[in-house]
């Protein structure tokens, strides 16, 4: 069957080939959703809408195209910056000349102080958080901005890179446009928004004026096609270059079968960790919880979910983070032990452990298997489905004694220690974000490597929280499910593609088909 | 016949209000929060919080009530929680694919089915008869999304007469080659439907004293099936066409989702996923006048086909 495909294709090629010699300058890109979402950088949160939004806003800094490193983050709409001794006082020297998008005018400081200011500000912001330490930001002259901190922040050049409330965007675009933002979003980017038709796809057109030049491709078509199947197909028959891939390892399988293509299991990794609520019975016994983690079995998890597009967590921080411990001491598989903590906290015949769960399919196949592992141990693993939006709501009301938890964040192992395992981030608390487990271990060793200037010592710190936390199983890291994509070899993207905290792979000013 | 209208469009009032309430409060109740799923995983409680005032979600549930129904009488449907687009604009977006897929495949099922089950009718307990009789019991049990992967298989794919993508406008030929697909696969479903509905009223109606007379004195086969059989079977075929009408723009979800083209059915499952409060209580609002409208049609089309029908 595979070679009918094959020959067809090739067919079609030809075809295509001898009816439009032109260069290809339309780069059609099929994303797995339905429809688009908020199109704001500061408020998207969601996979296709922060992969759109790359192509048309800038940070101050960049991550390098295709990598996720913070190591190295290079220049962007600032040229150079300087910072004091401690960390706490920022000076950016923004690029002269750039244009905002659709002619709104040269981007200087005092829009990057707008946005930033925007970006911190609960109301107009899904990242306000991001932005606490934030004490002021304001321009010195047209090409200086100086944003001065409350205390040190690790990675704090991250926060100000082309991701989420670190995008700038064009101050009297926004102030126009208010609301209305998100319909026509105005930045610096290689692209610049110029079509929305719902449910089908938003178009990008180049931007001529991009500082660092004119893009090659002349387009961009964002096409919105949440079934799998379908996309498969449209790219089977050249009506997609790019796809988001079905996120499993048949997937994988079978797209590299297809000729003229490359598939990609591109970081970052989302790791997937069962939290234990360290607050209600029998979870609140720490022989149950370890109980529980000697009989995870991480390599039979990975050698289900495909060693092409997964691999085994190294600590309760995503591994490749900066201060990730590669080598923490999480529990090893050792059904035998359970068995034996389980008799001396006084359960011989086992436990039952309720969680509620997501129907999304990648992750409910996961939960089974764990069950399935629990399961040979007397863990009876009492898995409550519900739709995905009502399983968000729930896990952060405490319903769920164990939630299992899927999440890629920015690389800095603060971030992911703040979010899932520092007391102040609580479910149900007003600061809360996603601590599940209660956990309040490792407060002390997360709070002070969030200010500690020597970097040496931070990540110490960090080593540290990470070891309690394993210790005390708050959460019980497993696997990380990297983000699969596909596109034609005929694309050349201009640079070398490992990774992108954007969700989906870079369109830089470079990226072209090749003829 | 004005009386008749009166009442019925009395009536649809009612069920619109009565729809309308249900919908409003089946919303608040399921858990999950618009709030949550705008500003994503990662947004504190205080951000959440700020987002549920500018949502006007703070307010008592009553108040909310009170607001929702005095604007949906003004035809303010207010704005989409989740995207910030006017609820309204969006439905009337992408309400012309639904109607004009609807309205194809449902054409084709009658041109397909209408024959089809009279052809069956006539030839009752031969090989005919039987033929059709498991085709369209296949054609009713098989999933919609099934036969549309198959058919994009087949003809986009390894045949390439057709867009994977259906969702093409401009030309009549660019049209045309895309709304066959998602039409023959939502209309193969109704055209089994309404083959079995055709069959078995003619069945009724072929077994009547009168077609027997008409045979008796030399009237063609032709003549008595279509002009005396079929007109007499077209009631019962005429409410489940209309009934089918609002079961055909429900069933649509799938075929818009695997042909990739704009539609409610699209529309309101994402508002479902995204708790988008307004956008559900708009989508309902059409949905219900869809069915509403969709019944009045049938009745009004029975005293079109049977003067004998009297709408009083």
């Amino acid at each position: 069957m595979m070679k009918i495909f094959g020959a067809t294709l090739v067919v079609a090629a030809l075809l295509a080939a001898g009816g439009a010699q032109a260069q290809k300058k339309t780069l059609v890109i099929g994303m797995g959703s339905a429809d688009a979402g908020k199109l704001d950088p500061h408020v998207a949160s969601t996979t296709p809408d922060k992969g759109l939004l790359q192509y048309i806003f800038n940070g101050l800094v960049r991550i390098k195209p295709g990598q996720i490193s913070p190591d190295t983050i290079e220049p962007d709409l600032a040229e150079s910056w300087t910072s004091n001794p401690t960390g706490t006082e920022w000076t950016f020297h923004i690029r002269q000349g750039v244009q905002c998008h659709w002619g709104y005018g040269e981007f200087t400081a005092e829009d990057a102080a707008y946005s930033i200011k925007r970006a911190a500000n609960k109301n107009t912001s899904s990242y306000s958080n991001d932005f606490s330490s934030i004490a002021s930001a304001d321009p010195l002259d047209k090409y200086t901005l100086k944003i001065t901190l409350k205390n040190p922040v690790a990675g704090f050049l991250g926060y100000v890179a082309n991701i989420n409330g670190g995008n700038m965007v064009c101050k009297k675009a926004a102030e126009e446009m208010g609301d209305g933002f998100s319909k026509k979003p105005i930045g610096t980017g290689p692209f610049m928004f110029a079509e929305y038709q719902p449910q089908q796809y938003v178009r990008l057109t180049a931007n001529k004026q991009y500082f660092r030049g004119a893009p090659m491709l002349d387009e961009i078509m964002y096409r919105y096609i949440p079934s799998d199947s379908s996309r498969d197909l449209a790219f089977q028959s050249g009506e997609l270059d790019m796809i988001y891939g079905k996120q499993d390892q048949s997937w994988v399988d079978r797209t590299k079968q297809l000729e003229g293509v490359k598939v990609l299991a591109m970081e970052p990794g989302e790791l997937s960790t069962l939290f234990l609520n360290i607050t209600v019975k029998p979870l609140d016994d720490i022989r149950v919880r370890e109980a529980i983690a000697y009989a995870i079995d991480r390599k039979s998890i990975v050698g289900f979910k495909g060693a092409g597009s997964s691999r085994e967590a190294v600590s309760v921080v995503p591994s490749g983070y900066l201060g990730t411990d590669e080598h923490a001491p999480l529990f090893p598989y050792d059904p035998a032990k359970t068995k034996a903590l389980l008799t001396e906290a006084g359960y011989p015949d086992g436990i039952t452990v309720k969680t509620v769960h997501t129907t999304l399919t990648g992750m409910e196949t996961f939960i089974e298997a764990i069950q399935a592992q629990l399961k040979k141990v007397g863990v009876n693993l009492d898995i409550q489905l519900v739709e995905h939006a009502t399983y968000h709501a729930q896990i952060r009301k405490d319903l769920s004694p164990l939630v299992h938890y899927q999440a890629a964040r920015f690389p800095v192992a603060d971030v992911y220690l703040t979010q899932f395992y520092d007391s102040a981030s609580i479910v149900g608390t007003p600061k809360a974000v996603t601590n599940f487990s209660h956990c309040n271990v490792a407060d002390d060793e997360i709070r002070a490597a969030r200010v500690e200037p020597d970097p040496v010592k931070q990540k110490e710190l960090w080593k540290t929280a990470q070891e309690k936390i394993i210790k005390a199983v708050c959460g019980i890291p497993v696997y990380e499910q990297l983000q699969l994509w596909a596109w034609k070899d005929n694309l050349d993207l201009g640079y070398d593609l490992k990774g992108s905290l954007n969700l989906a792979p870079p369109v830089t000013e470079k990226t072209h088909f090749l003829n | 016949m004005t009386a008749f209208l009166i009442r019925r469009i009395a009536f649809a009032f009612v069920t619109l209000f009565a729809v309308l309430t249900l919908v409003f409060v089946i919303v608040r109740i399921l858990p999950g929060d618009p709030a949550q799923i705008i500003l994503g995983d990662q947004a504190s409680r205080e951000a959440i919080e700020a987002m549920h005032i500018r949502l006007g979600l703070d307010q008592p549930i009553a108040l909310q009530y009170a607001s929702f129904l005095s604007n949906a009488l003004r035809g303010d449907w207010g704005i989409s929680m989740v995207t910030g687009r006017p609820v309204l604009a969006e439905v009337l977006n992408v309400l012309p694919w639904t109607i004009e897929l609807t309205l194809v495949s449902l054409a084709m099922g009658i041109a397909i089915g209408v024959p089809l089950g009279v052809w069956a009718a006539v030839r009752r307990n031969r090989l005919v008869d039987y033929i059709v009789r498991i085709a369209s019991l296949a054609g009713l049990s098989f999933p919609a999304f099934v036969s549309a992967i198959i058919l994009l298989f087949l003809f986009a794919i390894e045949l390439r007469w057709f867009p994977v993508i259906s969702a093409h406008k401009g030309s009549v030929q660019a049209w045309t080659q895309s709304i066959t697909l998602p039409a023959v696969s939502l209309g193969l479903n109704s055209a089994a439907y309404i083959t079995r509905v055709t069959r078995s009223a003619m069945l009724e109606v072929l077994s009547e004293d009168y077609v027997r007379t008409a045979r008796a004195k030399g009237v063609p086969q032709r003549i008595v099936v279509w002009r005396h059989a079929l007109r007499n079977a077209l009631i019962p075929i005429i409410t489940v066409a209309g009934l089918y009408l609002s079961t055909l723009i429900g069933n649509s979800v799938l075929t818009e989702i695997v042909f990739s083209r704009p539609g409610l059915g699209k529309l309101i499952v994402g508002a479902l996923n995204q708790r988008d409060y307004t956008m559900l209580e708009g989508m309902m609002v059409i949905y219900t006048l869809a069915v509403v409208v969709g019944n009045l049609l049938s009745d009004l089309a029975y005293g079109f086909v049977d003067p004998r029908v009297k709408l009083a």
